[in-house]
């Protein structure tokens, strides 16, 4: 059943693509797997928002839900409308033919992947991969080739070497970096990222993560960053949405999401993960363990490992809860859940 | 630079050990060739021929001189060979190249075209295959390539040759052209000659494209999996420079060194084949050769083969890595 299609009001913001009750399915033998449970959220024009799950939360579904690139056999529902411009009518992702579809990725909403040393065919120079995306979409090679130069520069690489290399000649970042450059050839003004900094050392991921907020200023970009390190993100990201096995558990401004989560979930997951700012001591793992797609928890999908769980959480969908300005909370006991799981982190700072 | 002069270097070494084997063959082995051929000429010439007469003409015919001590023997042996003199056929009455010579471009004519229709057709059909995995057609001709990659192209060479040849005599049984044409540039010849090789080179090809399709199929299987196909297709390429320069550049890849291989086989591949079907190629005369003791004959066509089999694999290992970037010999480029 849809819910609060409405959460996400249009008027004082401006979105480039509006994710609506969007679902992804499987159709197994026995039973659907459902890998994105109704999921609502915009994708600001300029922004970069923050998607955070764990590994099998649905995260990267969601991105490719966004450019309907889900792969076969998975069947995408609900609507994802793109607006070009501010304001103009919105482009039905979902409904578009194959022929449109073509000119609409790359062109208009690119994707990073992880893995960047196996985006690349092995027996291609990297100029191979910019000069046949180029050729493939009509745009003038030449003209084309010029922007890959700037690009690459941009991302502190040397254009002929990098150019000129077959990916394997390449460190993890450079080619991390000449993939980011390729993503960005055709001009998009979409950029989803999916967990692109997963395979490289920290730091490389701190200066890739610097890199990208210049790069989205001189192009204009707005960012979808999917990622399940919390705070790798949060330092860069304008807002966050918190994913948990396949639906959204919280949205909202990065600073506000950190420090004044309103979910039972968002709160356990800033105690688990290392910080700089955090003592090794305070650090707790989530009991528990995600549930699997073809096996989801009728009422809320945290429940099971929900400290705060009660009846009505086993047997309801939670709905939004404006816990702040522009932060939204699934979750029905929202209140109390700074008291239940404190964050060590307000302690040691008060 | 210094890799190719030392890949070169060892593929002459190995020239080298074999000629200085089969010079071994010859002379050292009791009872063997020498010793047959003195025999017998003491035979046909009784007590005419003079010991030295003998060993005259043993000289000419293995390019062997028996009264010499063994190192010049050798060496008298091995510049022979490598001038390209391989002796006198004592069976043929003819030099050991004039027999062979002729005879090359009949063999390469059956190995060559049934090599090719065997990748082709074994690379085509795997790719198909792997496009349908699972399919009741993957499936079957995956039972049908792994049966007929099984079975020794001999048995298929007679099952021919019983029931089209002789049985149903649809086809020709041995030589290769019909006696009466003039040889040249002439329909009725070229003709005849593709109908005296159907049977010889169908029996090659049938049992080889079923091992190329399974290759091409697993290899085809893996490349689809890969993510930078799908980073092509979300790119928006053609499917035509998917299929090729991504999914078939990249599945072919690894079953180059074992074409090259095929391709060293050319003079040697067909021994059995050309004997089955009275086919005077290199094979055919080695067979003869052994039968009738005609040893220089024999070490000819050894060498020959020998030899193409070792240029096959010199050029596979020479070009692999110009045709895969990753193999490219030492760290020629820095990575960090
Ligand atoms: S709705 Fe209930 S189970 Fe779900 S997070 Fe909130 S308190 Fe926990």
């Amino acid at each position: 059943m849809p819910r609060d299609s409405q959460t996400e009001r249009r008027g004082a913001h401006d979105p480039i693509i509006e994710v609506r009750n969007a679902s992804v399915t499987y159709d197994l033998e026995y039973r659907d797997a459902m890998v994105l449970d109704d999921v609502s959220i915009d994708l600001r024009r300029g922004e970069i928002l923050g998607v955070v799950g764990e590994s099998g939360s649905g995260k990267s579904m969601l991105a490719n839900a966004m450019m309907d690139a889900v792969e076969e056999p998975g069947i995408t529902t609900g609507e994802i409308r793109y607006y070009p411009e501010r304001g103009s009518e919105p482009v039905n992702i979902l409904d578009l033919s194959d022929e449109e579809l073509r000119s609409l990725r790359w062109e208009e909403i690119s994707m990073v992947f992880q893995g960047a040393l196996s985006s690349f065919n092995p027996t291609m120079t990297v100029r191979g991969h910019f000069e046949e995306t180029l050729d493939a979409h009509d745009y003038d090679v030449e003209e084309g080739m010029e922007r890959a130069r700037e690009l690459l520069e941009d991302l502190y690489l040397d254009p002929d070497r990098v150019l000129d290399s077959y990916s394997h000649e390449l460190s993890g970042g450079m080619s991390q970096r000449a993939l980011i450059a390729l993503s960005l050839v055709l001009e998009p003004q979409v950029l989803l990222m999916d967990e692109p900094t997963a395979a490289l050392d920290l730091l490389m991921q701190r200066s890739i993560l610097s890199l990208l907020d210049d790069i989205k200023e001189k192009y204009n970009l707005s960012i979808l960053f999917i990622t399940h390190d919390l705070p790798l993100v949060s330092g860069l990201a304008d807002r966050l949405a918190i994913l948990y096995a396949f639906e959204l558990a919280e949205v909202g401004p990065s600073e506000q999401v950190v420090r004044n989560s309103q979910h039972p979930y968002t709160r356990a997951l800033l105690r688990a993960v290392p910080s700089l700012d955090a003592p090794l001591e305070t650090m707790r793992p989530i009991p528990g363990s995600a549930p699997n797609p073809a096996n989801t928890p009728n009422g809320c999908h945290y429940a099971p490992r929900c400290p705060l769980a009660t009846d009505e959480c086993h047997e309801e969908t939670p709905p939004w809860f404006d816990t702040a300005d522009d932060q939204r909370t699934a979750c029905f006991n929202h209140d109390d859940a700074g008291d239940a799981v404190p964050l060590e982190l307000e302690v040691v700072e008060s | 630079m210094s890799y190719v002069l030392k890949r070169l270097g060892r593929s002459f070494l190995t020239i080298f050990v074999v000629v200085s084997a089969s010079f071994g063959l010859i002379r050292l082995l009791p009872g063997g060739p020498l010793d047959y051929l003195r025999a017998q000429m003491i035979q046909q010439g009784g007590s005419d021929l003079s010991t030295a007469e003998i060993n005259r003409r043993i000289a000419a015919q293995t390019n062997i001189a028996v009264d010499e001590p063994v190192y010049v023997q050798y060496i008298d042996y091995m510049t022979a060979i490598f001038r390209g003199d391989f002796g006198q056929s004592i069976w043929y009455d003819q030099s050991v190249a004039g027999v062979i010579g002729p005879a090359i471009p009949w063999t390469v004519f059956l190995t060559a075209t049934a090599l090719f229709l065997a990748f082709t057709v074994g690379v085509s059909l795997g790719a198909f295959m792997a496009y349908k995995e699972g399919s009741t057609f993957d499936v079957g001709s995956t039972g049908v390539g792994l049966v007929l990659n099984s079975t020794p192209g001999y048995v298929v060479a007679l099952l021919f040759i019983a029931f089209l040849g002789y049985r149903l005599q649809l086809f020709p049984t041995g030589g290769r052209y019909a006696s009466e044409l003039t040889p040249g540039l002439n329909v009725p010849f070229l003709a005849s000659v593709l109908y005296h090789g159907t049977l010889p080179i169908l029996s090659m090809a049938i049992v080889a494209f079923g091992g190329w399709a399974l290759s091409m199929r697993g290899n085809s299987i893996r490349v689809l999996g890969e993510d930078y196909l799908r980073v092509a297709r979300l790119r928006g390429l053609p499917t035509r420079r998917i299929a090729l320069r991504y999914v078939a550049r990249n599945a072919i890849l690894p079953m180059y060194t074992g074409l090259m291989i095929a391709i060293g086989t050319v003079f040697g591949g067909a021994v059995i084949i050309e004997n089955i079907f009275a086919y005077p190629g290199i094979g055919f005369y080695l067979i003869q050769a052994i039968n009738a003791r005609d040893s220089p004959l024999m070490m000819g066509a050894f060498i020959l083969i020998t030899v193409a089999m070792v240029i096959g694999i010199t050029v596979a290992d020479l070009t692999y890595g110009w045709l895969d970037p990753r193999a490219k010999g030492g760290a020629s480029r820095e990575s960090y």
